[in-house]
């Protein structure tokens, strides 16, 4: 079969290429490997194939009546008409009005990350981040890396949107988390200088000055080409908008028409390779009958990605679709879901163990996620399912350190009673020297005490592992480091 | 939803407002207009909106000199404060063939006669108006400068408030589906939202009026067809008229916003509302080769509309010998907007029963009597 | 909120008070207030405003946003020049 892939940019890659943080997901799904690298390898293999047509900087711009695809390719508008159409043009920001939202210095958090991901540039110095999101949440972290300061993520929900564990990342750099604000205003002149955010209960209001204010105020299915050919669409908030009427095999209601990935309903990037797996071949099966048992595995594989997001799953209930799935209850996780910092109590059941040095697993909330457990050399970390939290045999656990370089959330540390001393992952530069005194921070980025680095182990996929000394009193609260020179 | 009225308007396109605010301004009360989707969701709002006085017959030119006069004032006539973008930089047509400039020589004597002051132009004074075009086979142009170009979005939202304010009630999302005739003569219309009471129903419905005629037992000598067209996005002024040739097929004009719209006469007649690859690939050969400096402007919407054309491509604006209390004014044939000024005062003094404002035939009894003299000029 | 300083379609410089005087004044889908604003007419084709213009009608009229808005795209997406259609890539 030949197949033909469009893409408007210079580049294969779309969304992935800009994340440059590990994934979540199963080991099968390239869970622990950066955005960045999922996608080299899939490039990689599209490349290698023969029957691929590439066509890049070539955009879709119409699908018309008579089957007849157009396409800008090299600047010439050309036609092309398939046998079968994968539409999988992902998704697009939303954005939401408020005062001088013209004005320079008012980016979108794609474009931000495309500045600084794919180009190198920082768009400014002073970033206010609006919308707690896993989108808001992993680019601040991000910015934060390339030494922007971030002032503040702004959620107007009561709780965190993102997952936990990206929002503890952010913490412990000293960046706020405002939940029930929104912003209400932009600051400046000619530019953004200042942003007034509003406490939507109390009304109380706040000035920040930034000069960077970056929207991640959630993403839309990206569903031009789809309107164009009439396909039916519905509208469900849980799934980002309006997102195409399908069948369980991606199939819209416009014959030989599928979709595949965020412009189906804004998920996530392992959903949506399962799902561009599972409508390619289904797009294939229709046409050679084979595949159908590769397609059922999938299937199955995405319900079991799907089992503790019942947003996706209620949204899906709406298309008949999963209908007599179970999704599993959420559990409370108190005030950890709006500050993004565990609760004491939750802590201290970690620090429990007589043991002198063992590993802590900050990890209280279910998301489907496992490259600890096999990272394990002594086979501590047990998992029940895919979506389970992982659970610690301190018995076995020899406080190696190899899950706190592999967990994606970066909840993973190792203390050392004895020794005093915590094991930490660390992304940013540049890295602290053996011997050298670094800053030791708590949970919310506040400053411990001054100590000396023990040992950094630099790892291939770039979190390192940094040992530090600290005292005794502070073993449970060191959770982030700052190199000051 | 008022469920009895004196007259009831099907359709809230540009004619359909008008003749709502000519009845209302007569002091017609309790006048209805029902529109299945929004205003100027039909044709109107998928038009060129062109306003040309340069037409081959009689009744056009009357009917567009009439609606110009309008155009002109039309703040004075509605009074109500809304810009219509009513813009008059000329039309300028051009002759390519023996024929059409024959066809030019008469219609130009014809409009000058009906105080049209159109006049005939050498390729080369074609070319100071329009310093980009090809003149290429070019034998000569008409050009008349009082030609133009309105919103069409505008003018109709400008006539409905005006008629609201007269006291029209104008029910949007409301569609017409069946028509309660008794003993040939109408009784009321059944909708989505109910059943109106009412002996008199004006059919204004453009490209969907054949289907009313049915609902009263009526085959109306129209038919609809697809016309396609674009825009591009908006660059400073560099074209003052719309430019327009009947033989090469094609019309283009540039809006007070800036952007081109264009569009030509398609060659099979097409019942979708879909627009065509094979549209723009021929639109972008016959623009650019006309207007040479189009190539560097980006087409950003194509769509598609109905030209509801009648047999002799002027309207019927009649009552209906078949079914007393019915009324029509459709067969636009592409130039309804324009006309639609003067089509509101035609209508109104037929359904009270007033000699015409102007001396024109447009009843549908006209193709019978066989009185039938054909627009030579439509794109 | 100042909502005259709020502007909702970038690409054609409307402000959220234009759109909320049309919806006060009966254009109550996000079709219509495109038609007699030009909201949603810009090079993004209402991408980026039409949701916010669909929220606020919902909002304000209590309407779901399914009756308000059905996103309808007209071809070509992203827009082409007319020389990249006739072949012509030639700038002079
Ligand atoms: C591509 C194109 C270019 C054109 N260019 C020009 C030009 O440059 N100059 C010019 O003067 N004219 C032009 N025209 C023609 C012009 O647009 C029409 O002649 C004119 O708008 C007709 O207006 P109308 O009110 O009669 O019909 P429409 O505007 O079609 O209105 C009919 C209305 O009736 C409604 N309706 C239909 N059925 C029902 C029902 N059962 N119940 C309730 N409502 C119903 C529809 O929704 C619609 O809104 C062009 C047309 C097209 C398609
Ligand atoms: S923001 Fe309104 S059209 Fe682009």
């Amino acid at each position: 079969m030949n197949v033909a892939i469009f893409e408007e940019k210079e580049f294969l890659g779309g969304q992935l290429i800009k994340q440059t943080h590990k994934f979540f997901g199963s080991k099968d799904e390239s869970a622990g490997i950066r955005g960045i690298y999922i996608a080299k390898n899939l490039i990689n293999e599209i490349e290698k194939t023969e029957n691929i047509d590439l066509y890049l900087n070539s955009m879709v711009m119409g699908y018309y009546e008579d089957g007849v695809i157009t396409a800008l390719v090299n600047n010439k508008m050309e036609k092309f008409i398939p046998k079968k159409v994968i539409i999988a043009t992902g998704a697009f920001e939303k954005s939401i009005p408020f005062e001088n939202d013209d004005l320079p210095g008012v980016f979108g958090a794609g474009a931000v990350q495309t500045l600084m991901n794919v180009y190198g540039i920082l768009p400014g110095k002073d970033v206010l981040m609006i919308g707690s999101g896993n989108i808001g949440l992993i680019v601040s972290y991000q910015l934060a890396q390339a030494r922007a300061n971030v002032k503040g993520i702004v959620e107007i929900s009561d709780h965190i949107g993102g997952y936990l564990v990206h929002a503890s990342k952010v913490r412990r750099l000293g960046i706020p988390i405002y939940t029930q604000h929104t912003i209400v205003k932009a600051l400046g002149k000619n530019k953004v200088e200042g942003a007034i955010i509003e406490n939507i209960q109390t009304h109380e209001k706040k000035e920040i000055s930034c000069d960077v204010i970056c929207l991640a105020t959630g993403l839309m299915p990206l569903s031009d080409i789809l309107n164009q050919i009439n396909c039916e669409m519905k509208y469900i908030p849980e799934l980002g908008g309006f997102v195409p009427i399908r069948d369980e095999n991606l199939k819209t209601t416009v014959e030989n028409v599928f979709v595949a990935g965020d412009v189906a309903g804004i998920e996530e990037a392992t959903a949506a390779m399962l799902e561009g797996e599972l409508t390619g071949l289904y797009a294939a099966y229709e046409i050679t009958g084979k595949f159908d048992k590769r397609i059922n595995t999938i299937k199955e594989r995405l319900k079991d990605l799907r089992k503790t997001s019942s947003k996706v799953v209620n949204g899906l209930k709406k298309l008949n679709l999963y209908e007599d799935f179970i999704v599993e209850p959420h559990e409370s996780l108190g005030d950890l879901h709006k500050t993004g910092i565990p609760e004491e109590e939750k802590i201290e059941n970690l620090l429990s163990s007589k043991k002198e040095r063992f590993a802590i697993l900050e990890c209280f909330q279910k998301i489907p996620c496992n490259p600890c457990v096999s990272s394990c050399p002594t086979n501590a970390i047990k998992m029940d399912g895919l979506n389970e939290i992982p659970k610690l045999d301190y018995d076995k656990c020899i406080g190696c350190g190899n899950c706190v370089a592999v967990c994606p959330g970066l909840a993973i540390f190792v203390i050392d009673k004895k020794k005093e001393s915590v094991i930490l992952p660390y992304e940013f530069y540049p890295l602290p020297e053996k011997g050298e005194f670094v800053e030791i921070l708590d949970r919310e980025g506040n400053l411990l005490e001054r100590n000396q680095v023990l040992s950094i182990r630099k790892m291939k996929d770039k979190t390192n592992l940094i040992e530090v000394k600290v005292s005794k009193e502070n073993l449970k609260h060191s959770r982030h480091i700052r190199v000051v020179r | 939803m008022k469920n009895r009225a004196a007259v009831v308007i099907i359709g809230g396109g540009i004619n359909g407002v008008s003749i709502a605010y000519n009845l209302a301004k007569a002091g017609v009360k309790d006048v209805i207009v029902l529109e299945k989707k929004f205003l100027a969701y039909g044709a109107t709002g998928r038009c060129g909106a062109g306003v040309r006085q340069q037409w081959g017959t009689k009744q056009n030119c009357i009917l567009s000199r009439e609606s110009v006069k309008i155009f002109e004032n039309i703040k004075d006539e509605l009074k109500v404060d809304i810009d219509i973008e009513f813009k008059q930089k000329g039309y300028l047509l051009l002759a390519f063939t023996e024929k059409e400039w024959n066809q030019f020589h008469k219609n130009v004597q014809l409009q000058n006669s009906l105080g049209i002051n159109s006049k005939l132009l050498s390729p080369q004074e074609a070319k100071e108006i329009v310093p980009f075009l090809n003149t290429e086979k070019l034998l000569g142009a008409a050009y008349y400068e009082k030609d133009g170009h309105a919103n069409p979005f505008l003018t109709t939202l400008a006539y409905a408030k005006a008629a609201e304010k007269l006291g029209v009630k104008i029910y949007k999302g409301v569609e017409v589906f069946d028509i309660h005739v008794k003993e040939g003569k109408i009784k009321g219309v059944y909708t989505n939202h109910g059943y109106i009471a009412t002996e008199k129903i004006v059919n204004a419905a453009g490209g969907w009026s054949q289907e009313i005629g049915k609902m009263v037992g009526v085959d109306l000598p129209v038919y609809s067809e697809r016309h396609e067209i674009l825009a591009t996005e908006p660059v400073n002024e560099i074209l003052g008229p719309m430019v327009m040739s009947f033989s090469y097929n094609i019309y283009c004009q540039q809006t007070p916003h800036g952007s081109f719209v264009m569009g030509y006469g398609p060659k099979e007649t097409s019942k979708s509302m879909r627009s065509t690859w094979q549209f723009l690939e021929t639109m972008a050969k016959k623009v650019t080769y006309l207007l040479p400096p189009t190539k560097n402007l980006r087409v950003v919407r194509q769509w598609a509309g109905y030209y509801n054309i009648s047999p002799d491509r002027q309207p019927i604006v009649s009552s209906c010998n078949e079914v007393e209390g019915f009324y029509m004014a459709i067969g636009f044939s592409g130039h309804g907007f324009m006309l639609a000024p003067a089509v509101g005062v035609i209508m109104k003094d037929i359904i009270l029963g007033n000699k015409l404002t102007w001396d024109v035939v447009l009843d549908i009894g006209r193709f019978e009597r066989n009185e039938i003299i054909k627009e030579p000029s439509v794109v | 909120m100042d909502d005259e300083k709020i502007i909702v379609c970038r690409c054609e410089d409307i402000t959220l008070k234009e759109i909320r005087d049309l919806i006060k004044e009966g254009f109550t889908t996000v079709e219509e207030i495109k038609r007699v604003s030009r909201a949603g007419m810009g090079p993004c084709q209402g991408k980026t405003c039409g949701p916010i213009i669909a929220r606020e009608i919902s909002r304000i009229t209590g309407k779901p946003i399914e009756e308000v808005y059905k996103p309808h795209n007209r071809p070509p997406f992203g827009g082409i020049f007319f020389k990249e259609i006739v072949g012509e890539t030639d700038e002079k």
